[in-house]
């Protein structure tokens, strides 16, 4: 327990960074929530219409489900490369000895390179012409039948646009968990192993459940960085073709920017926060169940 | 995502700021010949159009001109060349009331708002004032005004829209150029059986396949369909627009653009037609300095030709009607117009167009371009056939459209030419979506 005066300097600390997220975050959301009550194209009077935009957006929008259908694929491959791929290669590296510097760096890379130029580069790597690097695996290894405009199939598009992000952060969940998975006391799976547990058996049962806390963490972390997705599938398909590839996050920067139709824009910023909240929400009583099991 | 919930959050600040103060103009925007003092001091203009082309360097030549006389003068050139995004810039000024003394937007109806609030000057006026008026091409004029026929902005440059083709692509195909639209099938299917990619297009800007809805209705109806359809006045279920999504279906069908064109860009699109692995392509005079001069491959440097809109049997418009833009124009905003803006403008307007012609492109007066040293005779070709142009021209309709229908309309045009959507199908979904919101935005 701290005595009086540090808590008071705790407080003090505490303070800023606190506004700020005030500021930032929880201020906008309320704003978010205040416009989207009414109709406004930005340089005509506001008109109050009260919950018009929700009914429209859950009722009268097609577009609108198909965005949000899209979303919860677009999560779903993101979060199958992000977290599957990450705890595979931790484990992998765990059980390294040599090089592991080297690996960890090529796989963090593609975080840190801007959104913008990972865009590109896959714009060329599922390109047809100029042929890119899919089609011509796929040919070079007598699947020519498979080799297609990836970005331009309806049934394909919406894979090909989330690739890019799950893959450009296995880096990230791959440090987060590896450094989860060598804190897990060796002598365990020692014993274990002694016991004739085989390697499943330990990971199962012995560093699995150890890491459970920050897999946690992780799984928050990128389903809500997946449900806030927007800038690869904007970049590479804008949205297309047809709404293939929209997400509620596409569809909401073009029903501001484009159409210039803040109201409804914002009612679709609100949704996004409920989403994101009730994941986190459905996730943590999920996992906390689980672990009381 | 942080930056867009920032934009937004901005958004909702200033909604709450502005609401109930709209339409704050300022001064009258027919008054274009303001009285007082010439005061120097630095202004904007907020533009789309490449930082290196030749309206950017050409006005900057003669801002620094007019600084060189007037110290303190400044023009400040804050450019966006990417259109989506220099839109989202400029509606997001435009709801702050924070829009700088120049600034570029086409006839769209949201300038058309803007215009209706008096938040810009009169062109038309501000243009005879100026005694340029009359110097203008009056199809440069035409592509710039709103229905009504009211002007708002000043075009920089100008350009015709044609179809270039290779002519030995065409003969190893056995075909002749179209002469009707209706020929296009035809022609896709030749090409296609002589292993050659018919039609190069820039799939993934979108508005290049939206040039191809808006020629059928505009020769078999004229003008008129479109500014009809975007008051939701007429339907993409009328003849016209039935017959226009039963062409582009075919045109899918008969495999007329190149695989997976949705996703293929400007440069790659352009790259098909001078490598010569695509017969035909479909884009503006601008491209005379790629297409018509000596920076064209050797191998397809003399094939290269072109064609303009063929018209169909009974055509409303003429040959020489087709799309023939202006680009982007400028509108000058009324709440900082004074007599230094003015003064700059009539040196600048005055001195523009011949400076412009000296860079080779095609400019909105009459002054005609000096033709390159390194210029194929197509150049002088294109241009003369520019000059011909009639005075009706093809309005894009992504500068017709409420934007969320034009949205609809470019998302659904892909899929019908893809083949994933039928023609009544794309006629019926692009229905509801103009009911849906074309009363709303143009009441």
């Amino acid at each position: 327990m701290l005595p009086y005066r540090s808590k008071l300097s705790v407080a003090l600390f505490l303070a800023p960074p606190l506004l700020l997220y005030g500021a930032a975050v929880l201020l906008p959301i309320g704003q978010s929530l205040v416009l989207s009550l009414f109709s406004w194209d930005g340089i005509t009077e506001m008109q109050f219409v009260g919950l018009d935009n929700y009914r429209f957006m859950l009722t009268g929008d097609p577009v609108f489900w198909r965005t949000f259908l899209n979303q919860l694929g677009y999560v779903a491959i993101c979060l199958v490369l992000q977290l599957g791929g990450g705890l595979v290669v931790a484990s992998l590296l765990a059980s390294l000895t040599r090089g592991r510097e080297v690996i960890k760096v090529l796989y963090l890379l593609p975080a840190v390179i801007s959104t913008v130029a990972i865009a590109f580069l896959f714009n060329r790597v599922y390109a047809v012409h100029p042929q890119g690097l899919v089609n011509g695996l796929l040919g070079a290894v007598g699947l020519d039948g498979w080799e297609r405009p990836w970005l331009s199939d309806v049934n394909t598009v919406l894979a090909a646009v989330s690739t890019p992000e799950g893959w450009r952060f296995i880096g990230i969940y791959m440090v987060i968990i590896y450094a989860a998975l060598i804190a897990v006391p060796q002598e365990l799976a020692e014993a274990a192993s002694l016991d004739g547990a085989n390697a499943w058996h330990i990971f199962r049962h012995i560093r699995f459940p150890h890491i459970r806390p920050v897999w946690l963490t992780t799984t928050i972390m990128a389903t809500t960085y997946a449900l806030r997705g927007f800038d690869i599938p904007y970049l590479l398909t804008n949205g297309g073709p047809g709404q293939s590839s929209e997400l509620v996050t596409t569809y909401m920067y073009k029903t501001a920017f484009t159409s210039t139709n803040y109201g409804y824009a914002s009612t679709l910023a609100v949704f996004i926060v409920v989403e994101c909240l009730v994941a986190v929400g459905l996730l943590v009583a999920m996992l906390r169940r689980r672990a009381d099991a | 995502m942080k930056k867009l919930y920032r934009s937004l959050a901005a958004l909702s600040a200033l909604a709450l700021l502005t609401a109930g103060c709209g339409g704050s103009g300022g001064a009258d925007p027919g008054n274009v010949d303001p009285q007082g003092k010439i005061e120097p001091r630095a202004i904007s203009w907020l533009l789309s159009r490449p930082a290196d082309g030749a309206v950017i360097t050409t006005m900057e030549k003669l801002a620094d001109e007019y600084a060189a006389d007037h110290p303190g003068f400044k023009l400040n050139l804050i450019t966006t060349p990417d259109r989506p995004s220099y839109i989202q810039k400029y509606e997001t000024l435009a709801a702050a009331n924070k829009l700088p003394e120049l600034f570029d937007t086409d006839a769209t109806p949201f300038a058309q708002k803007l215009a209706e609030q008096g938040r810009m000057m009169d062109a038309e006026k501000l243009l005879k004032d100026l005694g340029l008026y009359d110097d203008y091409r009056p199809s440069a004029l035409a592509y710039q005004r709103f229905d009504d026929g009211s002007l708002y902005m000043i075009p920089f440059e100008y350009g015709a829209e044609v179809f270039w083709y290779n002519k030995a692509l065409f003969a190893k195909a056995g075909i002749d150029v179209p002469t009707s639209l209706d020929d296009f099938p035809a022609m896709c299917k030749a090409l296609r059986s002589a292993g050659v990619t018919p039609i190069a297009i820039d799939g993934a800007d979108q508005w290049p396949l939206e040039r191809w809805i808006a020629y059928q209705p505009f020769r078999t109806d004229g003008p008129e369909y479109v500014k009809a359809l975007k008051s939701a006045d007429a339907k993409f279920s009328d003849p016209a627009g039935q017959k226009a999504a039963q062409w582009l279906s075919d045109l899918g069908s008969s495999q007329c653009f190149e695989e997976g064109f949705s996703s293929v860009g400007y440069t790659d699109a352009e790259n098909l037609f001078t490598t010569g692995k695509a017969a035909v392509y479909n884009m503006g005079t601008w491209e005379l300095g790629a297409l018509a001069t000596d920076a064209l491959d050797p191998s397809i440097r003399d094939d290269v030709d072109f064609f303009t809109l063929p018209t169909v049997d009974g055509s409303a418009t003429q040959p020489n009607e087709y799309v023939a833009p202006s680009g982007i124009g400028m509108a000058v905003n009324a709440k900082t117009y004074d007599p230094l803006v003015r003064d700059f403008l009539q040196f600048a307007l005055t001195r523009y167009p011949d400076e412009y012609a000296a860079s080779g492109a095609l400019g909105p007066t009459s002054t005609e371009p000096k033709i390159p040293a390194n210029a194929t005779p197509l150049y002088e070709k294109a241009v003369s056939t520019a000059n011909d142009a009639g005075e009706e021209t093809i309005m894009p309709w992504d500068t017709q459209l409420d934007p969320t229908t034009n949205t609809m309309l470019q998302q659904e045009l892909t899929l019908l030419v893809q083949g994933n959507i039928s023609a009544d199908e794309f006629v019926s979904k692009m229905d509801a979506t103009l009911e849906q919101n074309a009363p709303k935005y143009f009441k």
